[in-house]
């Protein structure tokens, strides 16, 4: 699989599986954009290791749940390079509360980034895509068909976003532009240190028949496949990375699934 | 207006407080600011000011004073003007 010549936009892509993304399509000979919203830092930085790969890196600071700046953004892209041939939309953020604690304030700004941004971005990608092909990845995460404690606005977001997803695809199918999602269970990044923390979520090594925690690079190796032209008959799926996880009902068992790991 | 007194208003507007008991010595806490509020405030004076402060910067105020100030010392003199 080749990506030479390619231009991709990873949004959230400084860091965690954006940054695992990042490096992949870079590493298959693809130009990245990271876009970033809050660690310019760690943007930069990712920038720097994709340079080390013999590739372009750009860093673009937008918040996607602002449509004024994603319109910035793209506009930049427009102006600068005119062209765009792989929209990741990776960018998330949330609000981690019970059901009775959730206020409008703490809904729309998660659905602004989770959700609308990737239909907005997918809007402006899909001109930039125009004659040539293009492929459009969302990541969505196990919360969107399985209910988590905390986790109903994120949750809620990435259904609407697996959703937005299969719209895509058939809409921007005649095209050429393939769009499908990855949705992950609990993936070993600085976002999961805060949800260990906050005791949201436990480590789940014993309930993954795989026998190890999903890493960003698990994530990473099935969005770059997505990218590839071998993925061209899939469209409007979310391709599942959890070690299996999501497969048994593992909670129930009376003994830990995972005795090889 | 000063500086202090626009972040003040953002800071109320958004966490919905009476802005007379935002204090430099107030942590956000005090003021109930959670998260997300915290966010919203630091991207609404970025937006006002046309400053950005790092995440890694913003965690270390410890109370709206050190907010305030990290504006003051970042914002251009023709801005301040």
């Amino acid at each position: 699989m080749s990506l030479e010549g390619k231009l991709a936009l990873v949004t959230g892509g400084g860091r965690g599986i954006g940054r695992a993304i990042a490096l992949k399509l870079a590493s298959q000979g693809a130009d990245i954009i990271i876009d970033f919203f809050r660690r310019r830092d760690t943007a930069e930085q990712t920038a720097k290791d994709i340079e080390a790969l013999g590739v372009k890196a750009e860093v673009v600071r937008a918040n996607v749940g602002d449509p004024a700046k994603i319109d910035e953004m793209f506009d930049m892209i427009g102006n600068k390079f005119g062209r765009l041939d792989i929209l990741i939309s990776n960018a998330a953020s949330g609000v981690g509360r019970p059901i009775m604690d959730i206020d409008v304030k703490a809904w729309e700004w998660t659905m602004d980034i989770n959700a609308r941004a990737c239909l907005l971005c997918a809007q402006r990608a899909a001109k930039l895509m125009e004659g040539r092909g293009g492929k459009i990845v969302s990541i969505s995460s196990l919360g969107s068909r399985f209910a988590l404690p905390n986790y109903t606005i994120v949750g809620v977001s990435k259904a609407a976003l697996e959703a937005l997803t299969r719209y895509l695809a058939i809409e921007l199918a005649p095209q050429g532009i393939c769009v499908n999602a990855v949705a992950a269970s609990a993936v070993e990044t600085e976002a999961l240190k805060f949800y260990f923390k906050e005791g949201l979520v436990k480590d789940n090594r014993q309930a993954t028949p795989a026998g190890r925690m999903v890493i960003p690079e698990d994530v990473a190796d099935v969005v770059a496949f997505l990218c590839s032209e071998e993925a061209f008959m899939i469209r409007g799926q979310t391709i599942i990375v959890d070690g299996g996880t999501s497969v048994g009902l593992f909670a129930l068992a009376g003994k830990e699934n995972n005795e090889h790991g | 207006m000063t500086i202090e007194e626009q972040i003040r208003d953002i800071v109320a507007k958004i966490t919905r407080v009476d802005k007379s008991i935002i204090t430099r010595e107030s942590t956000f806490k005090e003021i109930k600011a959670d998260s997300l509020d915290v966010v919203q405030a630091l991207v609404a004076v970025e937006e006002t000011f046309g400053i950005e402060i790092p995440d890694e910067e913003a965690q270390q105020f410890k109370n709206f004073g050190d907010f305030v100030s990290y504006v003051e010392n970042h914002v251009t003199q023709t801005e301040k003007v």
